[in-house]
């Protein structure tokens, strides 16, 4: 059996609104009461806001470049993540996974990496 | 509120300097008693991010304090990123616009080069969101590179308007003799030459290597008094006139407009209501051009030219020295360098200086209201600053 890894939102269960990253108070609706959130995985179909590819990179990436973006999914959400498009273009619609994204001693970091499609 | 004078300023040389941590910000507290003419200093707050962090130094401002002999004065750190300088400056005008102290010592500093560039790069994005930012491999280069594709394809900026900003501002420090760095640059030389892809390689698409501010080690000091106290001092009145702040999301990707620095607009907007002007009013301003691009997206989020007008300012030279505005003509941080908890004062340095006329060779001719804006995080966390000569 495999498990799908996904990304999730955070919707309040007061107004509706959906956040990501979590934050602790519904920027919505202000509402006090701790941990009324329902996870949701985020939608991976999108369309690529802006993007760059860094050349100087944290010591851990042992790659000559790295593509980072930003993605406007479906629904709206806007989400920071990986690229890895060869010639990338503002409004390509994308498509995410969630893959490793950050190796450290003993750690892996997953997060969302984008293709074009 | 009671006024706010700058009784005293002080400056190291910014650049790799070889004296601990809490000597960089003792240096030009000693420099601000001097030009004062005060010691009886109530309170010393030290603008510092990292030195917890990459000089194994914490508890910052009880070794500033003592190494002024200035115990038992009361002494705190004010770390809030890159703009650390210009918070400590609020917490200054609040300890002495209250009433609770008349005499206290601003100073910040910043020792990046102690650990290698790769360290210096990762240690300022650990201000990124942990979870949504930093584990992508997202760096504050990388947040500027994605902002500047947004605004070139919105706006019409072009890589030369950004290098343009980076000739303009290197080639200003020539005049600063505290700036890191100490070379003339030509558009030629870092844009249309051939060699120019090897002396001025990307560091992040769009944004190349001469965009950048350098990783600099240095301190900068302001005295705050009260009126009474400044009564006794033998130097120009400036007065700290207006403090403005603004926070923004701190995923960068959930802003609503992504070409937006609503942060610096609200800062600026309250930094001008405090100070009962208005950026038509300023003479001269230092903005955190800690990317080219920053300069042009803060000129017109502070209200000195339109939104998605910035780039054809300084296309007509209205931000250079002899301009309508001009910006940055210490070198900004482009070229005076970029301690990080340093640059907030180390620009309210410039501006002060501007404001007595002792700039010398970059002297804003009859300069009496100035500008900062401090620019922490990407636009996480903004604090701009509103200057006054009175006389």
């Amino acid at each position: 059996m495999t498990v799908e890894r996904r990304i999730y939102a955070y919707r309040c269960r007061s107004c509706g609104t959906a956040h990501y990253p979590f934050r602790m108070r519904c920027r919505g609706c202000g509402n006090l009461e701790f941990f009324e959130f329902d996870a949701e995985p985020l939608p991976t179909a999108g369309t690529l806001l802006t993007f760059t590819h860094v050349h100087n990179l944290p010591a851990e990436y042992e790659v000559e470049r790295l593509g980072l973006g930003v993605v406007e999914l479906e629904g709206g959400m806007r989400v920071t993540g990986q690229i890895d498009i060869d010639r990338p273009e503002l409004g390509m619609p994308v498509s995410g996974s969630v893959e490793v994204v950050r190796h450290e001693p003993y750690e892996d970091y997953w997060g969302l990496v984008f293709r074009e499609g | 509120m009671r006024s706010v004078y700058v009784a005293g300023i002080g400056i190291t040389t910014f650049g790799r300097l070889e004296y601990p941590l809490a000597e960089i910000a003792a240096y030009p507290a000693m420099m601000a008693m001097k030009d004062a003419g005060l010691t009886d200093v109530e309170q010393v707050y030290v603008a510092n991010m990292g030195g917890g962090r990459i000089n194994h130094q914490t508890g910052l401002a009880s070794a500033v304090v003592d190494t002024l002999s200035l115990t038992p004065a009361g002494a705190e750190v004010i770390e809030n990123g890159p703009a650390s300088g210009a918070s400590a400056l609020k917490q200054g005008v609040l300890a002495v616009g209250s009433g609770m102290y008349d005499v206290v010592l601003v100073t910040g500093a910043e020792r990046m080069r102690e650990v290698n560039n790769l360290d210096a790069t990762d240690f300022i994005a650990t201000l990124t969101h942990p979870l949504s930012e930093y584990v992508y491999g997202v760096t504050l280069p990388a947040h500027a590179a994605m902002f500047t594709r947004l605004y070139m394809a919105k706006y019409g900026v072009t890589e030369r308007h950004l290098a343009m900003v980076a000739v303009k501002n290197q080639n200003q420090a020539m005049a600063n003799e505290f700036a890191h760095l100490q070379q003339n640059i030509t558009i030629e030389g870092i844009l249309d030459s051939p060699e120019a892809m090897t002396n001025n390689p990307y560091v992040a698409e769009p944004l190349r290597f001469f965009d950048c501010c350098p990783v600099s080690d240095g301190g900068a000091c302001l005295m705050l008094v009260s009126e009474d106290a400044m009564a006794g001092v033998d130097r120009p009145w400036v007065r700290l006139a207006g403090v403005g702040q603004a926070t923004d999301s701190h995923a960068v990707a959930e802003r609503a407009d992504p070409t937006e620095l609503t942060a610096v607009r609200l800062a600026a907007e309250r930094s001008f209501a405090m100070a009962g002007c208005g950026p038509a009013d300023v003479d001269v301003a230092e903005l955190h051009d800690a990317f080219t691009i920053l300069e042009i997206a803060e000129s017109e989020e502070a209200g000195f030219f339109g939104k998605g007008e910035g780039h054809l300012a300084l296309e007509q030279g209205e931000t250079a020295l002899g301009g309508s505005l001009p910006i940055n003509v210490s070198g900004g941080l482009k070229g005076r360098g970029h301690p990080v908890g340093a640059t907030g004062i180390a620009q309210a340095h410039e501006i002060v200086t501007q404001l007595r006329h002792e700039a010398g060779a970059r002297q804003v001719d009859d300069a009496a209201i100035g500008f900062t804006c401090n620019f922490g995080g990407f636009g996480n966390n903004v604090v701009c600053l509103t200057f006054v000569r009175e006389r």
